[in-house]
């Protein structure tokens, strides 16, 4: 295990070497690019500075990041989770029957549902670990599987009646724009950011990632670390269904779209932006969150711009192929200027 | 002999498990085997049939192409737009739609194969661009204006129960059944999503190959998006949104090897079938069809499970002494 905290260390301080190469950053031009656009919709809309639009964008904001989490937890092991969307309305239709259905109180039903996320994302990673099959297929299994399983047992009937609380919750504003998901959201990050730089259990799904032969020489269980990955990941797409809840005020089968596609591009868009390697073993959660808060603010700006809705996902989709194309070209100019 | 043929083909299992299906879901609901109920059953594999091969190819060469669905669906809005709104010809909107197909499969390739960044990734963005193109085009409104020959294909059967519909099927299986056993650019695919650094060593040109595999899978997500024109009569914006489950079932079902190189067209055939079948089935016995998508999971997770044992079995038979 020391080896493989070793290695990965020594790469981090390689990276940050120079100053200089802190501007060649993700997080540094994620930052950049938040600023330019956010100054740009600020001059050419009305209502972009508005309060209640400021309000509307951070708790959009709030539940892209929690997605882009339940994806990257998983990326870290080079393997992806494209049943995010399935697990996180299959939990939170599970939370909604405890309530309606069961007469359980609020905090038990919170607590069930999370354990439930939990739960279908480690059986995802119990599948990977003992079959070896790429997570890709078992995950695309699995997203039709509890996706079918949610919609058969709630015949597609939503969950109107929940406590008002949770409503309120989701309306609730601080200092008049700020939203308490907001909040939520920054603590799951700081969280992470201590998982993957303070603890073993952190470092060892980093090393996991990066090598799993390496990692299993140096002691590291890789199975158990890869197990916990994707419950992790289940756990977190869980917990944006809810917060997405909050802002709805029911729990609605559609609400992730079929089988939970609609959760895909925003759930890969952010951890991408942010630089998480697809390969495993490298993270960053201030490039995740960055590339959530880019992604909201680019659909809040267009969608202010009076762009149509439909096009914006085209933008969107161009604006992950624009990101991993420049990417690559900051990468060959990387290498060359060392070479030469 | 022919029959030990057959034993040794590796979808032998795959067609016996369909011959039972067929027979003993025959025996229990006669109506599963009325011509009505066969023509529906062969409409459904035709079409699904086109967007496994679709997929098929690019599991192939050992990617994957979540932008199938999408590009059918463009296709699809195109093709009954022109006919709808610009009037165009059949003929002519037919080639206006392969076309786009053929520039969207292109578009992947090329990107795909100049920048080395993953299929997956790529896929899925151009998925969203695709996606997003046809919903800013329809405004999620369909067309309804389909021309009347292509309503009547869509509906029309010959020699008794054969729906139309699986010519175009039909033409597509054995081409690319041609495509991959019996000419060398397909024998190249076959390399390439074995081992594409073996491939580019032995003077396969690596790039053009999946370019030409990810046009080519473009090309038939395009058919495949005008069948489905043709079978519902109009143009929906949401044609393509169920495909991505469906398009991995049946070749994997079919006994694909996910990490390329081994697909098998007769196997992605029987593959559609099982599926096929079991979609019917449930509805039949009138068991919920929301049980339909468990049930593909099942599949997949299944075939995986067999897939896997079969690779176990052939690596400690190949052991040497």
């Amino acid at each position: 295990m020391a080896s493989a905290q070793e290695s990965s260390l020594s790469t981090n301080s390689r990276d940050r070497s120079s100053i200089r190469n802190f501007f060649f950053s993700n997080e540094f031009g994620l930052l950049f690019l938040i600023l330019v656009f956010a100054t740009i919709f600020a001059l050419l809309t009305t209502g972009f500075t508005s309060r209640f639009n400021l309000y509307a964008l951070g708790r959009n904001i709030s539940i892209d990041v929690v997605i882009g989490f339940s994806m990257m937890v998983v990326i870290v092991t080079g393997g992806l989770n494209l049943s995010v969307g399935s697990i996180g309305v299959s939990a939170v239709m599970f939370g909604g029957w405890l309530i309606e259905g069961m007469g359980s109180n609020l905090p038990i039903a919170l607590i069930l549902l999370l354990l439930g996320g939990g739960l279908l994302g480690a059986v995802n990673g119990v599948m990977v670990v003992r079959t070896g099959v790429h997570s890709f297929i078992i995950t695309l299994a699995t997203m039709s599987v509890y996706f079918g399983l949610m919609i058969w047992l709630t015949q597609a009937e939503a969950f109107r009646n929940l406590p008002p609380e949770v409503a309120t919750f989701g309306r609730t504003k601080i200092y008049g724009y700020l939203s308490p998901l907001l909040l939520i959201s920054l603590g799951v990050a700081i969280m992470l950011a201590v998982l993957y730089r303070y603890t073993s259990l952190g470092r060892n799904m980093l090393a996991a990632g990066a090598n799993p032969t390496a990692a299993e020489l140096s002691g590291v269980n890789v199975k158990r670390t890869f197990i916990l990955c994707h419950a992790l990941s289940g756990l977190l797409a869980a917990l944006a269904a809810t917060m997405l809840t909050c802002r709805t005020g029911a729990a609605i089968p559609s609400m992730t779209g079929h089988i939970g596609q609609d959760w895909l591009l925003p759930a890969f868009l952010a951890p991408v932006l942010g630089g998480t390697l697809l390969s495993g073993g490298k993270v960053s959660v201030l490039g995740t969150f960055f590339g959530a808060v880019l992604v909201s603010l680019l659909t809040n700006g267009l969608l202010l711009l009076q762009v149509s809705e439909f096009w914006v996902q085209a933008v969107l989709g161009a604006l992950l192929l624009s990101a991993v194309l420049l990417e690559k070209l900051r990468n060959v100019v990387l290498l060359q200027n060392r070479f030469i | 002999m022919p029959l030990q043929k057959l034993l040794k083909a590796e979808w032998s299992g795959l067609l016996l498990v369909v011959t039972l299906a067929i027979i003993l879901i025959g025996y229990l609901k006669p109506s599963f085997l009325t011509p009505f109920n066969i023509q529906i059953l062969l409409a459904a594999i035709s079409v699904n049939m086109v967007i496994a091969l679709a997929q098929m190819l690019i599991v192939g060469i050992g990617q994957m192409n979540l932008s199938v669905g999408a590009i059918g669906g463009l296709v699809a809005i195109s093709f009954a737009g022109l006919m709808d709104v610009f009037q165009l010809p059949i003929p002519l909107a037919v080639l206006v739609g392969l076309l786009i197909g053929l520039a969207a499969g292109l578009f992947n390739g090329v990107i795909i194969a100049f920048t080395g960044i993953s299929a997956f990734i790529i896929t899925l963005a151009s998925l969203s661009v695709f996606k997003g193109i046809n919903l800013g085009i329809t405004e999620a409104q369909p067309f309804y204006g389909v021309a009347e020959s292509v309503k009547s294909f869509g509906n029309s059967s010959f020699i008794g129960t054969l729906p139309l519909l699986i010519l175009p099927a039909l033409l597509a299986l054995i081409g690319v059944w041609f495509l991959l056993n019996r000419m060398r650019f397909g024998r190249h695919v076959l390399a390439v999503g074995a081992s594409p650094t073996a491939a580019g060593l032995v003077g396969i040109s690596v790039r053009n190959i999946v370019i030409g595999t990810h046009a080519l899978s473009g090309l038939l997500a395009a058919v495949a998006g005008m069948m489905v024109v043709a079978r519902l009569q109009i143009g929906q914006p949401t044609i393509g949104d169920d495909w991505l489950i469906l398009s991995f079932a049946a070749p994997v079902i079919g006994g694909a090897v996910l990490a390329g190189g081994h697909v098998n067209v007769i196997g992605t055939l029987l593959g559609v079938t099982t599926i096929a079948i079991i979609t019917q089935a449930l509805v039949l016995f009138e068991i919920d069809p929301f049980i339909v998508q468990i049930f593909l999971g099942l599949l997949i997770l299944w075939a995986v499970g067999i897939n896997r044992l079969r690779d176990l079995r052939l690596t400690l038979f190949s052991k040497p002494a």
